[in-house]
């Protein structure tokens, strides 16, 4: 069953300069346990979709303009306010990108794990502490350092103070935006072998946000790659890392200084993402795609099924489509 | 081809209420003129203190830098100012280096004022248009103020700037860290091309491995303000000899499903470098640290042709 399906999502912001398209029909669905690793570069449109999945966006100036979010069945756009926030941080969570801005400086690491247990479980005191002392336990933090303050961490520890604040509660689906982005590479991988683990271990489903392909490879059974607001292409990781079909797509890997091949030039996409207040009316990659032609200027290409499961939205996506990747 | 610039045993070290934090501790190493030498490290290690000390922008607490044959570790007044025009530095962050009341002609005019190269103004605005087209800025952002460019132009801002006094050598402190994957690859693709062109030399500060490895010829691993490893690119990423190059060569997210990786991975996390206790430095996080590494820092020791590493047990843990 599906635990999460976005249905033609679509948010704005209202700047003095115009309306930003910020999320513009994005369709995404995760089942029960999955990981679905959300690909993009900056402005693409990804941790805008993330707060709307969890009703964060600010109200002015943002706004969802139209779409669906199901969650279990149930619209989290029709549900009340009360009822959100009983799923924000209890059977949704999120972890966020700065472990350093995340966290409350004058609050001890301890209470701030508490706080959830307490707020969503209706336990006593010490009950909640027992659990956060257990959550510390978990997330390989001593039980002694409870009562010190973010700033006495190191940027590593932050971040797993901030996954056991998102875990606390065993949450059915957990958001995780960049939450290595910050960190230093063998600090990287610990904190994500340390998500992986746990979100085996409580059977949780992940919306990963991540700008690198790298990470997705070694996390994600399934991929969705946004650009200016859409999603472009989407599927198993087999289909976006071996079957690659959209040109953005493409890009993005020949972009990539290879650790095992030696390049003398990388291939750049050339320009730049379009302005999210004036986007282009056919295809929104049309001005940066080498084989751009009259069709794309002209009309939108819509999200099509070119294998099971594997969609692409690109009016000639089968004649691009490489059986293997090409030199790979 | 010359070494350009030889660095010995340099040190920087900063004075802070409780000691000093030992930055850059005792770091060596030769570079050749047009050649890349990478600085890789996390955060903290060092690397951008030791590209600074090299321009004198931190004075170096000890040891010496020799460029082209002159020390110029503690140069002053007219000499400081020729070195400079001779090494040049392009930062990290193209949203905070430049001058956001400056527009785009007077930000890559201000270092040609500066440093007095160009007395006429003709001139100098003629090698605006020379360096912007050099960097492939089109001529209609002169008039534009870095606000209203992306990240990669700005970026291209910092590289003309640099590029103003035709120095021999530029330090590169993480310059596509802050951009994305795909502008990335135009920035690294530019100054590829100024470096064939222009003969330049590189000293390349990245955290990124898969760039170092892209455009260094040579790459030198800090760690804590020390060098851990330093070879020959190819040399380095086949056959890493020092415990933290190995765990940290295997830490990099590789985007295919097709490569396996004996994942190394390390436990702990840096230590402070604050009043550090002699030893070696990783020895807390190193699988292989003996009592021998806690009580005696490790000093590089080539054991490869070209291939320079700190370590005590470097030989019996490669057999």
């Amino acid at each position: 069953m599906e635990l999460l399906q976005i249905k033609d999502l679509r948010i704005q912001f209202n700047t003095d300069t115009g309306i930003v398209h910020a999320v513009n029909g994005v369709d995404l669905s995760l089942q029960e346990g999955e990981c679905l690793g959300l690909v993009g570069e900056t402005g693409a449109g990804k941790t805008t979709t993330a707060l709307g999945i969890l009703d964060l966006i600010q109200t002015p100036p943002g706004k969802i303009v139209s779409g669906e979010i199901l969650y279990k069945g149930r619209n989290i756009r029709e549900m009340k306010p009360h009822e959100i926030r009983d799923l924000r941080g209890n059977e949704i969570s999120m972890i966020f990108q700065d472990p350093m801005s995340a966290l409350n400086p004058v609050i001890p690491v301890g209470h701030q794990i508490a706080e959830v247990i307490r707020l969503h479980q209706k336990c006593s005191k010490n009950e909640a502490d027992r659990q956060m002392l257990a959550m510390l336990e978990k997330v390989r933090i001593p039980a002694e350092r409870a009562d010190e303050y973010p700033h006495q961490f190191s940027g590593g520890m932050k971040q797993r103070v901030v996954i056991a604040i998102a875990l606390a509660c065993n949450p059915k689906l957990l958001i995780a935006d960049e939450p290595t982005t910050a960190l230093d590479v063998t600090i990287q991988a610990q904190v994500l072998k340390m998500i992986r683990e746990l979100q085996q271990e409580i059977h949780t489903s992940m919306l990963l946000i991540t700008h690198d392909l790298g990470i997705v490879a070694q996390t994600c059974e399934k991929v969705a790659i946004m650009y200016a607001g859409e999603i472009v292409e989407s599927g198993t990781a087999e289909d976006i890392f071996d079957r690659t079909a959209h040109p953005y797509t493409k890009g993005l890997f020949a972009s990539i200084p290879s650790i095992d091949r030696k390049m003398r030039r990388l291939t750049p996409i050339e320009g730049l993402m379009p302005d999210p207040t004036d986007l282009p009316a056919g295809c929104s990659f049309g001005p940066r795609c080498p084989y751009v032609s009259d069709l794309c200027r002209e009309h939108k290409p819509e999200l099509q099924e070119i294998g099971a499961g594997h969609f692409c939205r690109c009016h000639f996506p089968s004649q691009k489509r490489s059986p293997e990747k090409e030199g790979q | 081809m010359p070494v350009q610039l030889e660095v010995k045993d340099l040190m920087k070290y900063f004075r802070i209420p409780v000691g000093f934090l030992h930055a850059v501790d005792g770091v060596s190493f030769q570079l050749e003129e047009g050649k890349t030498l990478g600085v890789v490290g996390e955060s903290g290690c060092g690397k951008s203190t030791l590209g600074r000390a090299i321009l004198g922008l931190n004075e170096a607490t000890g040891g010496q830098v020799i460029f082209e044959g002159e020390d110029v570790t503690h140069l002053k007044g007219a000499s400081r100012k020729a070195y400079k025009k001779k090494v040049q530095i392009i930062f990290q962050d193209p949203f905070s280096s430049l001058d956001a009341r400056m527009n785009v002609q007077s930000l890559i005019e201000e270092p040609l004022k500066v440093l007095g190269t160009y007395r006429n103004k003709t001139d100098r605005l003629e090698k605006v248009d020379e360096l912007m087209d050099t960097v492939g800025l089109a001529g209609r952002y002169k008039t534009s103020y870095p606000h209203e460019l992306d990240g990669g132009r700005r970026q291209r801002i910092g590289i003309a700037r640099a590029l103003a006094m035709d120095p021999r050598l530029i330090v590169c402190d993480e310059p596509v860290s802050a951009l994305d994957v795909s502008i990335q690859a135009q920035i690294l693709n530019l100054l590829a091309d100024l470096q064939e062109e222009k003969g330049l030399t590189y000293i390349f500060i990245t955290h990124n491995l898969s760039v170092v490895k892209h455009i260094s010829d040579r790459i030198m691993v800090m760690y804590c303000g020390c060098l851990a490893e330093m070879a020959d690119t190819d040399s380095l990423f086949e056959q890493p000899l020092h415990p933290y190059t190995k765990g940290l060569l295997s830490a990099i997210p590789v985007p295919s499903l097709h490569v396996q990786r004996n994942e190394i991975l390390l436990e702990g996390e840096i230590q402070s470098p604050i009043n550090p206790r002699p030893g070696c430095r990783f020895a807390g996080r190193c699988c292989y640290a003996t009592q021998l590494c806690r009580a005696e820092t490790p000093k590089p020791a080539e054991l490869l042709p070209g291939h320079i590493v700190s370590c005590h047990h470097a030989g019996e843990i490669n057999g």
